[in-house]
C-alpha cells in the first residue's frame, strides 16, 4: 500500500498531458481515483466521481456506502489518502473548507449548519461579514440588503432579518443554499436534501435547483430515495462498500435497475400485504397532552386507538409531537393530561417496567441513545429491559446461559452480522445494530409494538427485512404502532395511517385511497380540498372526542 | 400547569420590591426603622462607594459572558480575580524596590498580564486536551487560593501584604465640586474602567464580527467552522477576554485599598462566583450583567454602612447577609436563563 502511495506522486504528475476527462469543455468537478481510509475502515475505495458544468448530478448509495465521504472530500473536510480533483480542468489540493469555498464549491449538510439564535442576513453573512468603520463593526444593513438581492434573484421568499429558530425547515434550507450562493459558489453539493422535507417542499426545493441550474450552476445531491434522483438528476452514480458502482443517464435508468446496483443483488420494491385481521383495541389514547424538554407543549390533545392485528401508521414531519407522543406511551415521559390504555389497563402513569411486562416492545427513534449501550457486546444489550422478566432472572441473579441461548437465536433469525454476541454494539454497522434491536424486542412475544421510525438511517436490505418482520407480526395477530416520516413507507405497511401536525392528529385516513398530494398537505398542516373533511374527522374523533366531552 | 412567566425586568422589580419589604418590616429600637437607618445612609458618596463595589463583579461577569458565549464556561472567574489582585500588589510592591518605582499602572498592567496567562493555561487544557471545564475551572480557583495566599507569606511573611500605593482619584473638573452629588464624579480609574467597559462589550458582542463569531461558536461551532472561521481561535479569544477582564477587576479591588488580603477566602471573597451569577441574571448582556452586579455591590455597601449607624443592634453577621439573600430572591424571579447550546462541549473540527 504504502509503496503505491509513494509512486503515485510522481506519476500524477506526469500524467497532466492527456486530459483525464473525455470530450474538449472540462467537467465542473472532477475526481479521479478517490480513496479515504480511516482507522480500520476504508470509506472510498478508488472512486471516479465527474460533473458536468451546468447539469445536477445525484449521488446514490446506503448508508455507509461513502456518499457524504466523498462530497467531504470534495468540500475539503477529508484529505483523500490519495486520488486527485480538478475542478474546471485545474488541479486542486483543498486543506479545508474554506479552500474549497474559494475554488467556488459550497456544500449544504444533511444537518444544517445554521445558528438559531443569529438571523438569517447574520447566518448567510457569517465568517465573510461586510464591514464598516475601517472593518471593525459589521455593516448589519447591508448584510441584509445583500441577502434581500440574493434571495430575489433566485426567487427564495425569506426574510433576511427573521431568526433561525423562526423559520420552517424548508425555509432553513434555502437559507444554507443562500449561504453558499453568498460565497460565490458554482458547484453545490447537498447532502441528502429531502430527508427532512414534506412532499410539498421537496417539489418547491426541486424548482429552486432548476432555477440554479438556469443560472450555471452545477449541482451535486446525495440521496438514498431513488424516485428523487430518477426525477431530479441529469446523471446518477451509484457507490456501494466505497467503491463505483457505475454512472447512468436518469433518463436511461429505473429504479429497480439502480435499486440492485446499490444493494448487489435483486430488490423487491413492493410489499406483499394480505388483508388485515382487525381486532379488538389494545392500545386507547385519550386526549394526550405532553410537553417536551422545554417544557412547550408537544402533543396537544391527541387521541386513537391501536387494534390487535392492525398496523397503524402515524406520518408527519419530524418534530411534530411523534418523539414526544411516542415517548408518553412507552413510559419515557410524564404526560400532562389524558389517558393512555394498555391490554385493558391505565398505565398513564405507570412505570416503565410494568409496560414492559404487560407486553409492550420498544424499537426507538434513537437507537444509539435510547435502544443500545454502545459499550456493551450484544449478549448484555439483549439482556437490556427484560433483565427482571422472569424468563432471564430468577429476580436477583441473571441467568446468562438462557441470555446467551436467547442472543444467539436472535443474531441467527434476524441475520445480525457479525454473528458474534461478543461484539460490541458500536462495531456493529447501523442496519445490523437496528437488525438486532428488532429481533431482540419481536422475540420476547410482545403484544404491542410500538415501532419509531425503524428504518431510518438502515441498508435498503435491512429495511425490507424489518418491513417483512413488522407485517409478520401483524399477521400473528399483534398490534403495531409505526412512527415514521417515510411517506412511501407509513403509506405501504399501515391499516390506517394518522396524520400528526404541530402536535395534533389533524386526520386518520385510508393509506390506500389516499394521495401523496393530500398527505404532504396534511402533514403541513393545511386541509386538501380533495379529501373529504368529514370522512377524516369521523374517524379521528371515534377515539377522541367522546371521553374529552366526558372530562371536562 | 404552566409556570408563572415572569420577565427579566420585572423579576428584578419584584425581588427588590420584596426587599424592600424585608427591610420595612425590620423595626428596630423603639419605633425606629431601618427604613430610616437606610435613608440617612444613602448618599452620593454611599453610591460611589457602590460603584467601587461593582468593579470587580461586573468585570468577572463580563468576562464569564465571553468564555461561555463562546463555548467555554469559565467558572475559575474567582481564581483569575485573586490572581489579578494578588499580582497588582506584588507587582506593586516589587516594583518600588526597581529604579521604576512603585508605579501603579505598571502594575496594574503586569496584574492583567498574569490573570491573561492564567486564563491562557485554563483555555489550553480545554480546548487543546479537552479536559472538562467545570473541573478545569474548580482547579483555576483552587490553585489560586492556595497560591496567593502562600505567595504572600514567601514574600511578606504573612498572608496579608503591607500597603502599596493606591490609583489617584481622578475627579471631573465641575462637576466634582456639586455640593450634594460631587462624589460621584470622583472616580478612581477602574471604575472609569467599568464605566467604559460596559458599552464596548455589549458592542462588541452584538455590532461587529468577532461578536457574532463569538454567538457561533456557543450556539453552534460547526456552523462555524464550516463557515470557514477557526472555532478554536474564537473561543480561545473568549477564554482570554475573560482572563483580560478579571485582571483589570481583581487589580481594581486590590489598588483600591492599596493592599492584598490573602486570609479566608482572600480579599475577592466571592465576587468572582458573584460575577457568575450576575451574567446569569443578566442573561449573558453586558449591561444585564452590570445591573446586577450593581444590585449586589449596592447592597454590600449598605450593610457595611448600617453595620456603623450607632445604636443599629443587628448583628452584623446577620446585616451581613443581605446581599446574598437578595442575589437568591432575585435569582428565583428572574425568568430561565438560556445558556448558549454548545457551552461545555468540546468541539473537534475532524470527528
Amino acid at each position: 500500500m504504502e509503496g503505491n502511495a509513494e509512486a503515485s506522486g510522481p506519476e500524477d504528475r506526469g500524467r497532466e498531458e492527456p486530459t483525464p476527462w473525455s470530450g474538449e469543455e472540462p467537467p465542473a468537478v472532477h475526481m479521479e481515483g478517490i480513496t479515504k481510509r480511516f482507522p480500520g475502515v476504508v470509506a472510498n475505495d478508488d472512486v471516479d466521481f465527474s460533473v458536468d458544468r451546468g447539469t445536477i448530478h445525484a449521488l446514490v448509495g446506503e448508508n455507509g456506502a461513502g456518499k457524504t465521504t466523498l462530497m467531504n472530500v470534495l468540500y475539503g473536510l477529508y484529505e483523500p489518502t490519495q486520488g486527485t480533483i480538478w475542478i474546471d480542468g485545474e488541479r486542486v489540493a483543498f486543506d479545508d473548507p474554506g479552500d474549497a469555498m474559494d475554488a467556488g464549491i459550497g456544500m449544504i449538510h444533511q444537518h444544517f449548519m445554521l445558528v438559531d439564535t443569529m438571523t438569517v442576513a447574520e447566518n448567510v453573512v457569517l465568517g465573510d461579514e461586510p464591514k464598516k468603520w475601517g472593518g471593525l463593526v459589521t455593516d448589519t444593513g447591508r448584510a441584509v440588503e445583500e441577502t434581500r438581492t440574493l434571495a430575489e434573484r433566485y426567487g427564495f421568499d425569506i426574510d433576511p432579518i427573521e431568526r433561525i429558530e423562526e423559520i420552517s425547515v424548508g425555509e432553513q434550507q434555502r437559507v444554507e443554499i443562500l449561504k453558499t450562493l453568498y460565497r460565490g459558489a458554482d458547484v453545490l453539493i447537498l447532502d441528502e436534501p429531502t430527508a427532512v422535507l414534506t412532499p410539498q417542499e421537496v417539489e418547491a426545493l426541486f424548482s429552486v435547483l432548476s432555477e440554479l441550474i438556469a443560472e450555471g450552476k452545477t449541482i451535486t445531491f446525495i440521496t438514498h430515495k431513488l424516485g428523487e434522483a430518477l426525477r431530479a438528476a441529469d446523471e446518477i452514480s451509484v457507490l456501494r462498500d466505497g467503491t463505483l458502482v457505475g454512472t447512468v443517464p436518469a433518463a436511461e435508468a429505473t429504479e429497480e435497475q439502480l435499486a440492485s446496483m446499490m444493494v448487489g443483488r435483486d430488490v423487491i420494491l413492493e410489499i406483499e400485504k394480505p388483508p388485515s385481521t382487525r381486532g379488538s383495541a389494545l392500545l386507547r389514547v385519550d386526549d394526550l397532552v405532553v410537553e417536551d424538554d422545554r417544557g412547550v407543549t408537544a402533543v396537544d390533545g391527541v387521541g386513537f386507538a391501536v387494534h390487535t392485528g392492525e398496523i397503524f401508521g402515524i406520518a408527519g414531519v419530524d418534530g411534530n409531537g411523534q418523539t414526544e407522543l411516542v415517548e408518553a406511551i412507552t413510559g419515557l415521559r410524564p404526560v400532562e393530561s389524558g389517558t393512555i390504555a394498555f391490554a385493558g389497563r391505565e398505565v398513564t402513569a405507570a412505570p416503565r417496567r410494568e409496560r414492559i411486562a404487560a407486553g409492550m416492545a420498544y424499537i426507538a427513534e434513537d437507537r444509539q441513545k435510547r435502544s443500545l449501550v454502545m459499550e456493551y457486546d450484544l449478549r448484555r444489550n439483549g439482556l437490556l429491559g427484560c433483565q427482571r422478566l422472569p424468563s432471564f432472572s430468577d429476580g436477583w441473579r441473571i441467568d446468562w446461559g438462557r441470555t446467551d441461548a436467547y442472543v444467539d437465536d436472535v443474531i441467527r433469525e434476524y441475520d445480525v452480522r457479525p454473528p458474534d454476541a461478543r461484539a460490541s454494539a458500536r462495531s456493529l454497522s447501523g442496519g445490523n445494530q437496528q437488525k438486532f434491536i428488532v429481533g431482540r424486542e419481536f422475540e420476547r412475544d410482545p403484544s404491542l409494538v410500538v415501532a419509531a421510525q425503524p428504518t431510518r438511517g438502515v441498508d435498503i436490505g435491512s429495511i425490507e427485512f424489518i418491513h417483512d418482520r413488522l407485517l409478520g407480526l401483524r399477521a400473528a395477530g399483534k398490534a403495531v404502532l409505526l412512527v415514521s416520516s417515510k411517506l412511501d413507507e407509513v403509506r405501504r405497511l399501515s391499516d390506517r395511517l394518522a396524520v400528526m401536525h404541530d402536535g395534533r392528529v389533524v386526520a386518520v385516513v385510508d393509506p390506500e385511497s389516499v394521495t401523496e398530494e393530500d398527505l404532504g398537505l396534511l402533514m403541513a398542516g393545511e386541509r386538501p380540498t380533495g379529501l373529504d373533511p368529514d370522512a377524516a374527522r369521523s374517524e379521528a374523533s371515534e377515539a377522541v372526542e367522546e371521553p374529552a366531552g366526558g372530562r371536562r | 400547569m404552566n409556570p408563572p412567566t415572569v420577565t427579566r425586568r420585572q423579576g428584578l422589580g419584584i425581588g427588590a420590591l420584596l426587599f424592600g419589604l424585608i427591610l420595612l418590616g425590620l423595626v428596630v429600637d423603639g419605633g425606629r426603622s431601618l427604613l430610616a437607618d437606610v435613608a440617612g445612609v444613602v448618599s452620593a458618596s454611599y453610591l460611589a462607594a457602590a460603584f467601587r463595589f461593582t468593579v470587580p463583579i461586573a468585570f468577572a461577569a463580563m468576562g464569564g459572558i465571553f468564555a461561555e458565549k463562546s463555548g467555554v464556561i469559565n467558572i475559575g472567574l474567582e481564581g483569575l480575580l485573586i490572581i489579578g489582585a494578588f499580582a497588582a500588589v506584588a507587582s506593586a510592591w516589587g516594583l518600588a524596590a526597581t529604579p521604576i518605582g512603585a508605579n501603579i499602572w505598571l502594575a496594574f498592567g503586569l496584574a492583567v498580564l498574569a490573570s491573561t496567562f492564567v486564563a491562557l493555561l485554563f483555555a489550553v487544557v480545554c480546548i487543546e486536551f479537552k479536559a472538562d471545564q467545570i473541573i478545569a475551572g474548580l482547579a483555576v480557583w483552587l490553585i489560586a487560593l492556595g497560591f496567593a495566599p502562600f505567595a504572600s507569606i514567601i514574600i511578606w511573611d504573612r498572608t496579608n501584604s503591607p500597603s502599596v500605593g493606591t490609583f489617584p482619584v481622578w475627579e471631573i473638573p465641575v462637576l466634582a465640586e456639586l455640593p450634594s452629588l460631587g462624589p460621584l464624579f470622583s472616580a478612581t480609574p477602574p471604575v472609569v474602567l467599568l464605566v467604559l467597559a460596559v458599552p464596548f462589550s455589549w458592542y462588541l458582542l452584538n455590532r461587529t464580527p468577532f461578536g457574532m463569531w463569538i454567538e457561533a461558536s456557543g450556539e453552534d461551532p460547526k456552523a462555524l467552522d464550516t463557515a470557514g472561521v477557526d472555532v478554536r481561535r474564537v473561543r480561545y479569544a473568549g477564554v482570554l477576554l475573560s482572563g483580560v477582564y478579571c485582571g483589570i477587576g481583581g487589580a481594581g479591588l486590590a489598588l483600591n485599598t492599596g493592599q492584598f488580603v490573602g486570609s479566608g477566602d482572600t480579599m475577592v471573597d466571592g465576587r468572582g462566583w458573584i460575577g457568575l451569577t450576575a451574567y446569569l441574571i443578566g442573561n449573558y448582556n453586558p449591561v444585564g450583567a452590570f445591573l446586577a452586579s450593581f444590585l449586589f455591590a449596592a447592597l454590600d455597601a449598605l450593610q457595611l454602612q448600617l453595620q456603623q449607624v450607632a445604636g443599629f443592634d443587628v448583628s452584623a453577621t446577620l446585616v451581613g447577609i443581605i446581599p446574598y439573600v437578595a442575589v437568591l430572591v432575585v435569582l428565583t424571579f428572574v425568568g430561565r436563563t438560556r445558556m448558549p447550546s454548545a457551552a461545555g462541549k468540546h468541539y473537534d473540527s475532524d470527528e
